[in-house]
């Protein structure tokens, strides 16, 4: 295993205050956050970060680092010497189990399994080390799925990939594949729990849960509002000016929707229960657009000019526009 | 490692989650949760002493715990700024939507 320079990391020298280390952990925080960052490993950088800060920041863990890492430079062989971490109880600076979970073999080397992964959540970790049986941590994943498997299910082999560094030092994914039952109905930011499929317990206690939130691959033709799902219907002129029944392919399946006179561009077509499946189900809205054909034959051209001289219409005009089929 | 057989899971929102359940879940202690829902920070079903917990709140509450304790932030300013993120996330799905439909 190589030694890491959490120092390098958080780029600050061996000799940074508490709040110079706090400073730069919060600057790369923030740059790294996941829930802002553009950068392409911001979770593996994000997971380094947490790691050097949990034990920068905490003077017994940082003390004990300096000890024995003062001779290693990052990326060199390290192995510590056997048992040089028995009797040393660390207080703790809150982490959480989420973020210890991708901490590198370098880190549990130094201060144990336990604090990586296996052992509870923050502020209840002081005396995890005796014999007591403790549940695993929870996981948390994101499953991308299509609207049709919202409203059919699926059955769909998940990948999981947990950040750690490999021998060499190099951020590496470890992945395990699921097959995972999506029960039908789902809603956006819904969430399937899997029991069982989280970290394992501490001395012997029961493994944790896999809670994996639901997430809508996104698709040109629909959006979606919890069940309810909106569509696009394209009409020619006349179908929205005259009325017509025609055919519409929707998640469900083809339908046929009578289309009222007069119907204009923008207007929503409600069909009851045909949003995503549930209790209530959502309903399906058909938002119209009109799709003009185009004037590129003689006789198309003729009958536009017919129409622009027999049909007084101006769309600038609010009095025309109520009735007409315009944007 | 392949699992052969599919598994199943519980759907939240069908099933919501205890106090105790959405703690682990988040990695917070139940303390935590009850004063956020007291400030109004997150929201809950249920009488006091048997909370229940759906999936939006799940999200929002790792989020809460993941700013105040990489920011060391107040849980007020963690609120706001989840707010925010909520916001832009609304905001980002409906450019997303516009734009597909400019595009066809």
């Amino acid at each position: 295993m190589e030694f890491r320079d959490y120092y390098q990391i958080l780029g600050v020298s061996k000799t940074a205050d508490a709040e110079e280390i706090k400073k730069s952990f919060r600057k790369l925080a923030r740059k790294y956050h996941p829930d802002v960052s553009k950068e392409e490993d911001a979770a593996a950088r994000m997971s380094e970060i947490n790691e050097a800060n949990n034990v920068l920041s905490d003077p017994e863990k940082r003390a004990a680092y300096d000890a024995l890492g003062s001779r290693h430079q990052a990326g060199q062989d390290f192995r510590p010497p056997p048992d040089w971490n028995s009797g040393n109880e660390y207080s703790g600076a809150g982490m959480s189990e989420a973020e210890a979970q991708g901490f590198s073999d370098f880190f549990a080397s130094m201060f144990g399994d336990a604090a990586r992964g296996a052992a509870p959540r923050s502020g209840r970790r002081q005396g995890a080390a005796g014999s007591q049986q403790l549940r695993g941590e929870d996981h948390h994943a994101k499953v991308v799925i299509s609207l049709l498997d919202a409203y059919n299910g699926a059955t769909r082999a998940i990948t999981l990939r947990a950040a750690r560094l490999d021998e060499s030092g190099h951020v590496v994914s470890d992945e395990r594949t699921l097959n995972v039952n999506i029960p039908k109905g789902l809603k956006e930011g819904q969430h399937i729990r899997l029991a069982g499929q989280g970290s394992p317990g501490f001395n012997g206690g029961p493994a944790g849960d896999l809670f994996l939130e639901i997430q809508f691959a996104p698709d040109a033709r629909y959006r979606v509002d919890g069940r309810d799902v909106i569509e696009s219907m394209p009409l020619a002129p006349w179908e929205a000016a005259l009325g017509a029944t025609v055919e519409m392919p929707t998640p469900s399946g083809t339908v046929q929707v009578k289309v009222p006179p007069g119907s204009q561009a923008g207007r929503k077509l409600r069909l009851k229960g045909r949003g995503i499946p549930g209790e209530p189900a959502g309903d399906l809205y058909l938002e119209i657009s009109v799709v003009l054909p185009p004037a590129d034959t003689d006789k198309a051209r003729s009958m536009y000019e017919a129409m622009a001289r027999d049909i007084p219409f101006n769309p600038r005009e609010p009095a025309s526009n109520e009735m007409g089929a315009g944007t | 490692m392949s699992d052969i057989h599919a598994v199943s899971g519980i759907l939240i929102d069908e099933t919501t989650l205890t106090i105790d359940e959405f703690a682990n879940a988040c990695s917070v202690e139940i303390t935590w949760v009850q004063q956020r829902v007291q400030d109004g920070f997150l929201d809950c079903t249920g009488e006091v002493d048997s909370w229940r917990f759906a999936s939006t709140a799940l999200v929002r509450a790792r989020r809460l715990a993941n700013i105040e304790r990489t920011f060391d932030a107040n849980p007020e300013v963690s609120a706001l700024v989840v707010d925010l993120l909520e916001e832009v996330s609304t905001l980002r799905r409906q450019v997303g939507t516009l734009t597909s439909r400019n595009a066809s």
